[in-house]
């Protein structure tokens, strides 16, 4: 089975597993366990590989271009993590089968439990620092997903939340030292890495480097001050506990730091930053853990303090100390392991792990109180246990260290305190729980668990005694093997033995075993009188309500800071957009400025200045009045309009000229349509405005000037500028003989840029549609309800056209005239539009004013004889006149496509007509009658949708006047 | 002549930009409606503007911008208007949409809290 | 892939614009109350479009050099007089992406939106119209028509199903857009009155020769332009609008939307680096600092606002908003290994935001019972004239809100669902949002890409200051979707399993496992991003490739017409 094939096992096995059936425990138990002993399997058989210095490299091309891929290498150290990771796993989920109840859904369990346990072996056999990363991103992930299990429980989520925010964010910070390491060596390959430890000690970035690298490594081992997720974290399954906090996440902390001790220790940062750490850490967890009255809570506290010494080994820059912190993990995971396995049997037959309601179990459950006791005993440094020989290297290290006096005296001193505080919690985790008067209200009458439940116990503290008994024997090759690489391949001479005679470690052992029996016995006594109910001193910084807050007061902060960087409202976000629509081109051209140019002027004539000053009066009255009276500021438009379109006749621009004047036409209907339904504002409703209100005003009328001069200042530049090079003149050459027409806006339109045209009904296609689509849901104001004025005073006067009094909406009587008048209008519009659009490619005019002209006719007839009039003559479908003519127009377009040219490639036929001459047709004629359709079509739509809100209306003042008084009032 | 044009385009901007300043749905109508204008008008005054020049090609004027109008920006234009024209319409209606469903004519759709 | 190296298919280039157009007119002669040819149609069209984005990508992937360029010249004028569409290789890469988020969002709607009001398929495929169209177009008034069509049709999609919520927040992003656009109008005609042209490759040509005296008003003309566009791609603070008018849009019209930024993204991307190119000096640099501290700034708004943000859809929103600041930032500091990396990102993140709109839609309606059903269609609603006969919602036919037969396990797909876009949004493992991360910070650390020696130690500055903030807003929006997720999916609640339709919960599975794709064919994609960047970054090929494109000669005997045909 190769490298990768192993890698992948425990991901297809978990996806496997989370296939199966919710309530199949033991098929899920089973499938997981035998991916588990593959992998196992696979892993050992690799010893003989990797016993003497060699590395088992595979690698995968994952993404060569960015220097990224999928290097497994499995060295000696690698191999020891990756043998606990699957070996404990096996023995936890062997252990879990029996643990999980019933009502559990396992599937999601076993299969998270495989996804880390593959996440775990990625992270141990990674060969290449982001791919290091990656797998511990995926830890964090999974781990989150374990720990929040059970999550219908409080306190389920929140652990699993701190737990994963903590990793994940030491996982950034890693993540970020791991490309620094990159950048400075130049690879990410760890082989690459771990030859350039000169290098990189060298480097200025190596402070940050090694800061960044420490935070990742801290957090995930719950070293101080990151180690208040760990406790938390107990609120997982205990199968679960009993994996992540013996031989897996947390290890991958201290596994990061040993892998790249070669490279990154030996200098005073590392050895204060680490060394520091882990003697707090181990301190201040020993202490803690002596006051838990919770199992997993001590195990918990435990588990941080024994990771502290690993890590203060791994800090004090000697390889024995290196070869000391990689026995302990190996010891610490197997007794861990088993304890936590011991706390769930506990919890699991008695129903609680309150350890001041439990007492004596010793009767009820005797093999599983012996196991517990000889795996707390190993915890504890007892002799003849794993626990007590790395201990005796760690007491070691600290007496030969050399360094300053303090150093030299105080270490050796913390460390026999902490191996008291070790022999205190072991005995309150053996002795309270174990003997005295057995407890009689337990939730349930503890008895010895199933077989196969402590099997997984009794083979953990078997390699317990016999590595404690025998440990050249046993574990001597292994640790040789893992130790090599950690220490950089030349290994310190050290022997494995129980005794080596009389020395200094040995005292500070004793020390600590009598000093924790004499302390165990004292702490009794005040727990028994009800004192110490938390930790004194570090009870009390509690690590989890100050992460809790800050995460409450930064969601706060950012709500505050989002309000001052943003808003809802509207004015602000156009006052910005203005604002930096002037200050941008502004800055942009401070450095060259703007000038007139020499471009002789044109002699203004009276005429001109008249009209343009009217416009520009109109203007300002449009402003002025548009507040209150809207019909005032609508003609003010309209006149602006025109004089704009008597500006384009001036500049010899006809066809501008032509369409201005009907869009103004249909623009100004639209608009009195619409102010039917616009309440009228009286100014008597707005309060006297505010202070606020008045300096905002103010504020828009500078900025208002300031674009306006601005706008006026570029187009002045623009027109005394030299007559530009410019395009232009191409299309004045190829109108005729390329478009097939004299007149070359028209040309433009249908032929060069016919593309643009294209786009441009569609535009006005989609808004004639969104409009029609909002008003079939439109809700007119309650004011606007009732009829207007005009059309009350002449109720019952109604001269019907169609059918006599039935019709609601025709208007009275006096519209008669008109309205058979205006039925006139419709041919005689017609043949305009005809005309119009005839001309259009040689003659100002085309498709756009013709199909506007005849809207325009068309909603007349609306007007005045009534929608249900004209509709009972007239076969309108706007939508299809649109449908139709963007067909037409893409279809002329596509004729260009069967021929083998471009889309909207003109053809001109010149055909011979007698008495006509030559007649130019081009082709471009046909896009015409697509404007045409959709420009009638679309207008139509926009128009009539708002023309039969009258229709809605009477309804409505219908209902309304029923409302009032009855319906018979009518 | 050029100061005139100038002249219109900026009163015409600034009319416009003040208006949609406002806390009005109507103004903000007319403001976009002025704006249109405005930039009409200015992207008209890219080309060269000349008074008598020819708009449609006739046989025997030499093709070139002196004798002719650019017609390049007024095709732009010509575009541009209509595009406006479908512009306008569409925020009247939903102003008027908004008025309905609201029962206010600002911005916002209610009356700023202050 | 030149229209002459490539004979069978010019025309396809202009396909991704027509395709939708004709579909839209189609669509319309089909009568309201068919809506499931309605839809049919509608989404054969969209995948017509993401099948001819893809063969576009493959075509211009093979070629190399200006060979990997694809012109075409509609009414068949060359360059610069007639309007030219190019297509290379970040154009074809937008173009899938559009293709592929719009055949998401089609296929969603079916579930029930597309019966909230009339007419969606039609909007729908008019603003794939536009936005297909601002991605090919090579002219820059034409990219103004196809604005304000992509525009105009998300005015449409926005208000579709009315309401009072959607019409406030739609009258509010309509006043924004249009006057966004009159200054992209103003910036347009400057530009061209200075340079004369509107071509973007004859722009890039004819600026070295502006004379002096121009040159403020070219500049002015440019910023006008800038400011404009990066008021599309939601550059803070121009980017208020993003949030609110998204998450009061219908779903799927939010995760169409998702591509709309990126039309801004991709406009400040190709104008920049060709505008820039030509242009150098102190006004180049000084519009790449305002790229880089808004684009920064933006960034930062983003994670702020997800921070502060409660419901799924706002998240989405600013996610978006991280997106769009991340890439301007990026474009801003400008080198091809680093744009490389971050058009990756952008694909990654688009694609993971279109499926958290879809998927935040889902979990609201499971939680609460039916969260946002369509407005129903009532007598009232009906215009009373004679086109309404021929189109009301039948409502016989209207299945709008049946509940949809249950798939297996739906809160466990909701669940890893999340999950999933939580990964490639905050950028964490194993999807492509982490890849694509790392690809932009280690282009970011590269010491042989430090940028100009003049600004070396503002441009360094800059790029630290980009690389934490990355890493910063990965942490923030991790802490922000590990908060909703926990409220969504473990808060205690004792529901029943929702029910959910298959072509709801199938495009979300597409979207995220095209995410998953990128994550194992990441080398491949980040190879063809890398040479996007590289031609974007150095566009002499694309202007040659544009102003030596070839009209096709019209022989006159060669056309089986009427007689005497007279063709250029």
């Amino acid at each position: 089975m190769s490298l990768a094939l192993l890698l992948a096992l425990p991901f297809i096995g978990s996806v496997i597993a989370a296939l199966l059936p919710s309530n199949a425990r033991n098929a899920e138990s089973t499938w997981s366990a035998a991916i588990a002993a593959a992998a196992l399997v696979r892993v050992a058989v690799m010893f003989p590989q990797v016993r003497d210095g060699g590395v088992v490299r595979e690698q995968i091309a994952w993404m060569p271009s960015a220097g990224l891929d999928l290097t497994i290498r499995v060295d000696g150290f690698a191999w020891m993590f990756a043998m606990l990771v699957t070996g404990i796993g096996f023995l936890v989920i062997l252990y879990s089968r029996y643990y999980m109840s019933p009502s559990d859904p396992v599937p999601r369990f076993f299969a998270f439990l495989l996804a880390f346990m593959g996440a775990m072996l990625g992270l141990v056999t990674s060969g290449n620092l982001i791919q290091l990363v990656f797998f511990w991103e995926l830890t964090s992930l999974t781990s989150f997903m374990l720990i929040g299990y059970w999550h219908h429980r409080a306190d389920a989520r929140r652990g699993a939340r701190m737990a994963l925010l903590v990793t994940a964010a030491g996982g950034l910070c890693l993540f970020g030292g791991a490309l620094l390491i990159g950048r400075i060596v130049g690879s990410y390959e760890l082989d690459v890495v771990l030859g350039a430890g000169a290098q990189l000690r060298a480097d200025p970035l190596y402070r940050p480097l090694l800061v960044l690298v420490l935070i990742g490594a801290f957090t995930k081992s719950a070293q101080f001050p990151f180690q208040f997720w760990l406790p938390h974290a107990m609120a997982a399954p205990t199968p679960v506990s009993a994996y992540l906090h013996s031989a897996t996440m947390v290890k991958a902390g201290v596994f990061l730091l040993a892998r790249l001790w070669p490279v990154l220790s030996g200098t005073p940062e590392w050895f204060w930053i680490v060394g520091g750490a882990g003697l707090c850490t181990l301190l201040t967890g020993a202490y803690a853990a002596m006051f838990q009255h919770d199992l997993k809570g001590l195990l918990a506290y435990s588990t941080i303090s024994h990771l502290g010494l690993i890590t203060l080994l791994l800090g004090l820059d000697s390889p024995l100390a290196a070869v000391a912190a990689v026995f302990h993990i190996i010891n610490h995971a197997t007794f861990k392991a088993a304890l936590f396995m011991a706390a769930g049997v506990i919890d699991h037959e008695t129903g609680t792990r309150d350890i001041e309601r439990l007492n004596g179990l010793f009767k009820a459950m005797p093999v599983t109180a012996t196991l517990a006791m000889v795996a707390s005993a190993a915890m504890a440094g007892v002799p003849l246990l794993n626990g007590f020989l790395s201990k005796e290297m760690f007491f070691a290290e600290t007496v030969y260290i050399v360094s300053n006096p303090w150093i030299a005296w105080g270490l050796p001193i913390a460390a026999t305190i902490a191996g008291v505080f070790a022999v205190v919690y072991a005995l309150r985790f053996t002795v309270d729980i174990f003997f005295g008067e057995p407890s009689r209200d337990l939730p349930r009458s503890p008895h010895e668990p199933s077989r196969w439940m402590r099997v997984p116990i009794e083979l953990l503290v078997l390699a317990c005694l016999v590595v404690g008994i025998f440990p050249a024997q046993s574990i001597g090759p292994v640790l040789a093997a893992a130790a090599n690489p950690v220490v950089g391949g030349d290994m310190p001479d050290y022997d494995l033995a129980l005794w080596h005679g009389f020395n200094a470690p040995l005292v500070m052992s004793v020390l600590a075993m009598i000093g924790g029996a004499l302390g165990y016995a004292w702490l009794r006594r005040q727990l028994a009188r009800g004192r110490f109910r938390r930790a004194p001193i570090v009870g009390r910084l509690d690590g989890k309500s100050a992460f809790e807050s800050l995460l409450a007061r930064s969601s706060l902060v950012a709500r505050h800071a989002l309000e001052f960087l943003g808003t809802r409202r509207l004015q602000p976000q156009l006052f910005l957009l203005a604002l930096i629509g002037v200050l941008a081109p502004t800055a942009a051209m401070w450095a060259d400025g703007i000038g007139w140019g020499p471009r002789p002027r044109v002699p203004a004539s009276p005429e001109f200045v008249a009209f343009s000053v009217i416009g520009i009066a109109c203007a300002i009255a449009a402003t002025w009045q548009a507040t209150y009276h809207r019909l005032a500021a609508l003609t003010m438009l309209g006149v602006v309009g025109l004089v704009v379109c008597l500006t384009f006749v001036w500049f010899s621009a006809p066809d501008l000229a032509l369409t201005q004047l009907v869009v103004e036409v249909v623009t100004l209907v639209l608009f009195l349509l619409g102010l039917r339904w616009l309440p009228k504002r009286v100014a008597a409703d707005d309060a006297r405005p505010s202070l606020r209100v008045r300096v905002r005003r103010t504020r828009d009328l500078v900025l208002a000037l300031v674009t306006g001069a601005g706008m006026a200042a570029l187009s002045y530049a623009m027109l005394t500028r030299p007559a530009p090079q410019s395009i232009s003149p191409f299309f004045l050459d190829q109108a005729l003989p390329g478009g097939g027409g004299a007149n070359v806006i028209n040309v433009m339109l249908v032929d060069f840029r016919a593309f643009d045209t294209l786009g441009e009904i569609t535009v006005l296609g989609v808004v004639a549609l969104t409009v029609y689509a909002l008003l079939r849901r439109f809700r007119p104001p309650r004011e606007s309800a009732r009829l207007p004025r005009q059309q009350n005073a002449s109720q019952g006067v109604a001269t019907d056209l169609v059918h006599p009094r039935t019709t609601p909406d025709t208007l009275p009587g006096y519209m008669l005239v008109p309205a058979v008048l205006v039925r006139w209008l419709l041919p005689i519009a017609g043949m305009i539009a005809a005309y119009l659009f005839l001309r259009g490619h040689n003659e100002p005019g085309g498709g756009f004013v013709a199909g506007l002209v005849v809207a325009i006719a068309i909603v007349t007839q609306y007007l005045v004889a009534g929608a249900q009039w004209v509709e009972a003559r007239l076969e309108l479908n706007p939508l299809r006149w649109i449908a139709l003519g963007l067909l037409a127009a893409v279809g002329t377009g596509a004729g260009s496509i069967v021929f083998g040219y471009p889309f909207m490639t003109t053809h001109t036929a010149h055909i011979e007509v007698p008495a006509l001459g030559v007649v130019h047709v081009p082709s471009a004629l046909f896009l015409d009658v697509g404007i045409f359709a959709v420009v009638v079509g679309s207008t139509l739509l926009t128009l009539i949708a708002l023309a039969h809100q009258s229709l809605r209306g009477r309804r409505l003042a219908a209902q309304a006047a029923d409302e009032i008084h009855g319906p018979d009032a009518r | 002549m050029e100061v005139l044009i100038a002249l219109s385009i900026g009163v015409l901007t600034c009319c416009g930009v003040w208006l949609v300043l406002q806390s009005r749905t109507f103004q903000v109508l007319i403001g976009l409606a002025l704006l249109a204008y405005g930039v009409n008008l200015f992207i008209f005054s890219m080309g060269s503007l000349s008074v008598g020049a020819e708009p449609i090609i006739r046989p025997g004027v030499p093709a070139d911008l002196l004798h002719y109008t650019d017609p390049l920006p007024q095709a732009l234009v010509l575009t541009a208007i209509v595009i406006s024209f479908a512009a306008t319409a569409l925020f009247l209606v939903v102003l008027l949409a908004s008025r309905g469903l609201t029962d206010s004519d600002h911005v916002d759709g209610e009356e700023e809290r202050p | 892939m030149s229209v002459s190296s490539m004979p069978l298919m010019p025309h396809l280039i202009v396909m991704p614009v027509l395709l939708p157009l004709v579909a839209a007119a189609a669509l319309l002669l089909i009568r309201e109350s068919r809506h499931r040819v309605k839809a049919a149609v509608g989404i054969a069209a969209t995948i017509g479009g993401l099948g001819v984005a893809t063969t576009l990508l493959v075509a211009v992937n093979h070629g190399a050099g200006p060979a990997a360029i694809g012109i075409y010249l509609p009414s068949n004028w060359a360059a610069p007089f007639g309007i030219v569409l190019a297509v290379d290789r970040v154009a074809a890469l937008m173009l899938v992406l559009t293709g592929a988020v719009s055949v998401a969002a089609a296929l969603f709607s079916v579930g029930r939106w597309n019966r909230a009001g009339v007419h969606y398929h039609t909007l729908f495929q008019i603003q794939l119209v536009g936005v297909n169209g601002a991605f090919l177009t090579g002219d820059l008034f034409n990219l103004f028509v196809f604005f304000e069509v992509m525009l105009a049709a998300s005015y449409g999609l926005l208000l579709h199903g009315s309401g009072t919520v959607r019409v406030r927040a739609g009258l509010k992003y309509i006043a924004f857009n249009l006057l966004a656009s009159s200054l992209l109008l103003v910036g347009i005609a400057i530009l061209y009155g200075v340079t004369g042209t509107l071509n973007f490759a004859d722009i890039a040509q004819k600026i070295p020769q502006i004379p002096a005296s121009d040159r403020g008003l070219l500049h002015a003309g440019a910023a006008i332009l800038g400011v404009a566009v990066v008021a599309k791609a939601a550059m803070w603070p121009l980017n208020f609008w993003l949030a609110a008018a998204y998450s009061a849009a219908a779903a799927p019209v939010a995760a169409v939307f998702v591509i709309l930024t990126k039309v801004g993204v991709y406009t400040v991307l190709r104008l920049w680096t060709l505008l820039l190119s030509a242009e150098t000096g102190a006004s180049a640099v000084f519009g790449s600092d305002a790229l880089i501290v808004g684009g920064l700034a933006t960034l930062a708004f983003g994670a702020i606002g997800m921070l502060a943000s409660q419901q799924l859809r706002r998240v989405a929103g600013y996610s978006l908003i991280i997106s769009s600041g991340t890439s301007l930032a990026v474009i801003g500091v400008g080198d091809a290994t680093l744009i490389g990396a971050a058009l990756l990102y952008l694909v990654g993140s688009t694609l993971a935001s279109c499926a958290l709109y879809l998927l935040a839609e889902l979990i609201e309606r499971s939680r609460e019972i039916d969260a946002a059903p369509p407005i129903r269609e009532h007598e009232s609603d009906r215009l009373p004239f004679r086109l309404e006969n021929r189109d009301t919602l039948a409502e016989s036919e209207d299945d709008g809100v049946r509940p949809g037969t249950a798939i297996p396990a739906a809160t466990s797909f909701l669940g890893l669902s999340f999950v999933a876009c939580a990964l490639m949004i905050a950028g964490l493992p194993p999807l492509s949002g982490f890849i694509a991360k790392f690809a932009m910070l280690s282009a970011l650390l590269d010491p042989n890409s430090a940028g100009a020696p003049a600004r070396h130690v503002a441009i360094a500055a800059m790029r630290t200051t980009l690389l934490v903030s990355l890493l910063v807003s990965g942490l923030l929006s991790t802490i922000a979707l590990a908060r909703a997720g926990l409220r969504h999916f473990w808060a205690p609640h004792d529901r029943a399993p929702p029910r959910l339709r298959v072509v709801e919960c199938a495009p979300v599975a597409m979207l995220l496992l095209a995410c998953a794709a990128l994550a194992v064919g990441a080398d491949p994609a980040l190879r063809y991003t890398r040479e996007a960047a590289q031609a974007l970054v150095e566009p002499a090929p694309y202007i040659d490739a544009v102003m030596s494109a070839t009209v096709v000669p019209g022989p006159a005997a060669a056309l089986p017409m009427a007689t005497g045909i007279a063709t250029r």
